[in-house]
Formats: C-alpha cells, structure tokens, sequence
C-alpha cells in the first residue's frame, strides 16, 4: 500500500505523461525475456505445427507447399498405426498414473515413520528421479534380458519361470509401466511426504482420544486433507506421462510389433523416418488439443475437488 | 500425551513404527538397486557382465571406461551436453526468474494472462515443437548447432522456472522491496539488489534441476543434432537401441554411470532445497 501512494505521490510531482510510460515499460521489461524467446520458440512453431498440418509438404525444400484443407488430418484417422499408438498410450496411462500414485503416497507414509536416518532414506529417494530417463530405460533392459538379465536370473531362483519382458507384447506394456513407475514413483514420494509432514498433529492427537482407529483416522481425517495435494500430484504426473517418449525408445523402440508404441514415439517415428512431417505435424496437433483438453478438465476436477473438502 | 493411559495401544504403535521404518528402509535399497547394478556392471570385464548366475564380486576394471572414452564421440558429446545444458540453465533462469517475479509481485495489466498461457504450454507435447523447430532450423541452416538446442530446451525450462520461482517470490515478505522502492531504488535495483541475494538458494536450485533436465532431454537433441552438437543421451539410445548387433551393456553402463554419476551428486547437494521446491511447485499451480 505504501508504494502506491509514493507512486501517486511521485507521479503528481513529474510531469504526467514520461513517468507512467517509463514505469510502465520497466513492469513489462521483467516479462520481455521469457515472451520473446517463448514467442520465438514456442509460439511459433507450434503455429508452424498447425500450418504443416493443412498443408503438403515440400522435401526438397522442407516448407510447407500448398494449403490441402483437412486432408492430413483425414489420412491420419484413417492410419491404424495412429490409433494402435493413442490405444496404446491410454493402456499405459490407466495403469501407470494410478499405480504411481497409490505406490508413492504409500511409500510416503512407509518412509515419514519418526527416526534418526528418516532425512537420508528421504535423500536417497530423490536418485532414481534424477537418472536419466534413456539411462532407466537401458539398465532395466539389460537388467530384463530373458538370457543374462539379472531379475530373471532371481525368478529363476524362485521358480517362476523366465518370461520374456521385451518380447511378449502384453509383458512389455507391463514392462514400460514398470520402468517408468520406478523412474517416477519418488517423484511422487517426495511431493507426498512434504505433505504429510505438514498435516496437523492435533487432530491426530484428538482422534486417538476418541479411540479412532487407523482405518478411521486414515478414511476420515488423512485422505480428506490430503485430497488437494493428491489432485495437484495427479496433474503434475500427468503432465509428465503424457510426454513419455525416452524410456519406450530406449527399453522397447515401441515393440514387438506395435504393443509399446506410445504416440509420441509413433509421431517421431513418422516424421523423421518415414518423412511423413505433414500426417506428424496433424497428429501432433490432435495430441496437442487432446492433452490441453484433458488437463483443463483434470484442473476444473482439481478446483472441485477442493472445495468440497 | 493421553497415549500414555493406553499401554497395549501404545506397543502396537511402536511395532507398527518398526514394521514402517523397516518396509521403508528395503523399498528404498529396492529403489535404489538398479543404480547400484549399474555401477557396479561399469566395471565388469565383458566376460564378468554375461555370466549366469550373475555376479556380484569380481576383479573390477576400467577397460570399458577407457575403451569407450577413446572413441572421440563420447568426450566430445560430453563437452557439448555440458555446454547445452549449463546454457539453456542460466538462460532459463534468468528469464524465467525475471517473468516470475513479475507475475509474483509486479501487477502489469494483462501480464496474468500471458502468465497462465506460458505455465499452460506446459501441457504441449514436445513432439509437436520438434518437427516444426526441425524444418524450420534445416531451412535456416541451424541444425546441428549449441544454440538451437539450447533455445529449444528453454521451451520447457522457462515456463518450468517461472512457474517455481513465482511461488518462491510470493513467499518472501513484501516489506522489502517496498522499503527499497520507497528509499528511491529503482524495480531493477530493488529486484537485483534485494530480491535475488536473499533468494539465492531457491534461485540455485531451481537452476541445478533445470540444467538436470536439459542434461537428460533426448526428443529434441535427436531431432536437432546429428554430430557437432549431439549429446550423451542421443549416444545411450543408440547403443540401448543397437538391435543389429545387440546393445553393448558395457558401453551402456559406463555412460550410464557417467551420466547419472554428477547428477547425483548435485541432486543431493541440493536436495532440501529441491524437495521444497518439488513440494512448493506441486501445490502452488
């Protein structure tokens, strides 16, 4: 408050016009570098995105040729491959998003227990987080391989059999979600255990009086306070997931066959090995509306679900 | 406490906590193995890495290190995802921390719009970035340089920056740019001069886990590079993805641990700050 009236004050005393213009010029100047690099390389392309999908393109010269109308567009959702690829990233995302989730704030509440090394076990969470996801995606690999690979090595041990993680396509959909539950899951984990850490002891302390039990206490008091953080987390995950790309390429390249290839390794995949960049450029844009439709709805849920709690 | 009345309920507790910290600690060995396995692989002989049973002790080596150093494309795919990343980290963070502060503190007409539309581009797809910035930089001569990457890694790590450094501005007390602004200092003097030393570690760590990111993106520096400016994970693809003669897990492992190796390391030199941050950036959208 005190600003504006030193400003006001400030303003009466200059001359009228300069100042506001100046002032006005340096607030927007704390923007300017963020919107003229995103405007360049993020704004730009992705109308370049929607120009090349209406178009034909030019491999000589690589630019976008003569406007087809929605020709592109009707090729792609005529193209099985494209919806093998949106089938196929909708079965990892209903298994990976709710698995994480559960597995991370279950995690969570495993590793807040009060003790002395608490913070390291916290720390060491963060490793798997930080790995590369390429790299997740290639040491899970050599740790699956049905001949050398160590977990089989231990299934052996066990007696159950030695499946083949990256050959049998219903297993090397498990096989993707696993590496990237692994890859993810702390990511999870620590978001949820800040939370946790941040519930308020005496409500606790107030239902033990009462005698509530843990399935009580868990039920009526932590998941209602935690609903906001768990639908923030949600977001935040999916934003994530639906960007999946690396780990398929480097753990599966999208097979056998089709069974793993997620969108945006199908989208790669027709760009820039079958030059198809005009079919690419219209799936890019049908993920591109479907993702920020799907978010905008995840957001009005989030909002819901706040204020109902 | 009142617990204390209840003493079978307070034993149940405390094996509870036991079984807790128990479960926790094996997840988080669990976790944490296929690190380890990594490690310790790098350092195999190739005889040592296809064994049946696997081993665990061996006479470790640097073979695979040196052999796979010597081949120029590794040091010098070193050199330029140290560049790319530290280049697009800085660059982020300035513009990112300039922007979020000003969505943070500074009201402009129309700036919350912008705002909402830049933290929204973080729902776009890559892909739908990286086939036009690849047409676009092939017609402008543009592939294969520092610079395009470095510019295309902002895409993502500005909004990313903005959108953690905002919630850490909003958490400062106002009275202190007030204060400056009053005393005469300028919105520039007052943001440099006061804003930025005592956010220094917020600053900082929001830098190290954006050079994190850019050190391990792979979409765009594959679509954008092909031998100048090519970086290690394009490297790692190619050797996890070598189907004609079967992926060198000797390789894998040494440039896996060289990769993940110094990222660690920052991680947790940072990581109260970065679970903060995580924590911070979840929750204040």
């Amino acid at each position: 408050m005190a600003v504006e009236t030193a400003m006001k004050g400030a303003r009466k005393a200059r001359p009228r016009k300069t100042v506001p213009m100046i002032d006005w010029l340096t607030r927007w100047s704390f923007m300017m570098p963020a919107i003229v690099i995103l405007l360049a390389v993020l704004a730009y392309p992705i109308l370049y995105t929607l120009e090349i999908s209406f178009s034909s393109l030019d491999l000589g010269s690589f630019t976008a040729n003569e406007w087809v109308g929605w020709e592109n567009y009707g090729d792609v959702l005529k193209d099985r491959g494209f919806w093998n690829a949106m089938k196929v990233t909708g079965i990892y995302l209903a298994w990976a998003m709710p698995i994480q989730m559960i597995l991370g704030f279950g995690i969570a509440y495993l590793i807040n227990a009060e003790w002395k090394g608490r913070g390291v076990v916290r720390a060491l969470f963060l490793i798997p987080m930080v790995v590369a996801p390429v790299v997740a995606g290639g040491i899970w690999r050599m740790m699956l391989d049905p001949l050398w690979g160590l977990v089989n090595y231990l299934l052996g041990l066990l007696g159950l059999g030695n499946p083949d993680w990256l050959g049998n396509p219903t297993l090397a959909m498990a096989t993707l979600v696993i590496i990237d539950t692994w890859r993810w899951t702390p990511f999870v984990v620590l978001i949820a255990t800040a939370a946790l850490m941040a519930l308020p002891k005496d409500v606790f302390e107030a239902a033990d009086i009462d005698g509530a039990n843990w399935w009580t206490k868990l039920w009526s008091i932590t998941v209602p306070l935690l609903v906001p953080i768990i639908a923030a987390t949600f977001v935040v995950r999916w934003l994530g997931a639906v960007k999946m790309f690396d780990i398929a390429l480097a753990a599966t390249r999208g097979g056998p066959g089709d069974a793993t290839n997620v969108i945006n390794l199908y989208i790669y995949e027709q760009a820039f090995r079958s030059l198809r960049f005009a079919e690419s450029a219209a799936m890019a844009v049908i993920v591109l509306v479907m993702t920020m439709m799907l978010t905008g709805l995840f957001l009005i849920g989030t909002r819901k679900l706040e204020d109902n709690y | 406490m009142t617990a204390a009345t209840l003493p079978g309920y307070r034993k149940r507790k405390r094996v509870g906590r036991q079984v807790r910290i128990w479960a926790g600690v094996a997840l988080c060995v669990l976790f944490l193995f296929p690190v380890f396995w990594m490690v310790l692989s790098s350092f195999k002989l190739p005889r040592d890495i296809f064994t049946t049973p696997p081993v665990l002790f061996f006479d470790p080596t640097l073979e695979t290190y040196i052999s796979y150093m010597q081949r120029a494309d590794i040091s010098r795919r070193m050199v330029n995802t140290v560049t790319v990343a530290t280049g697009s980290g800085l660059l982020s963070i300035v513009a990112g921390a300039m922007a979020g502060y000003a969505l943070a503190r500074i009201r402009i007409k129309g700036a919350a719009t912008l705002g909402v539309l830049i933290l929204m581009s973080r729902g776009v797809p890559p892909i739908a970035l990286a086939v036009p910035m690849f047409l676009v930089a092939r017609k402008l001569g543009l592939t294969d340089k520092h610079i395009t990457l470095i510019l295309a890694y902002c895409t993502f790590l500005i909004p990313y920056v903005m959108w953690l450094m905002r919630g850490f501005f909003k958490g400062l007390p106002k009275e202190l740019e007030e204060a400056a602004l009053l005393d005469g200092c300028s919105r520039y003097g007052a943001f440099f001069k006061i804003i930025v030393p005592i956010s220094l570690p917020g600053l900082l760590s929001t830098l190290i886990f954006s050079v994190i990111l850019a050190w391990e993106e792979l979409l765009f520096a594959l679509v954008l590079t092909n031998r100048n400016a090519s970086t290690i994970p394009v490297a790692i693809a190619g050797i996890a993805g070598d189907t004609v003669n079967g992926a060198n897990w000797g390789a894998l492992t040494a440039v896996g641990t060289l990769t993940v190796v110094p990222v660690v390391i920052f991680a947790l030199l940072v990581q109260k700050w970065l679970i903060k941050g995580l924590a911070e950036g979840a929750t204040k959208g």
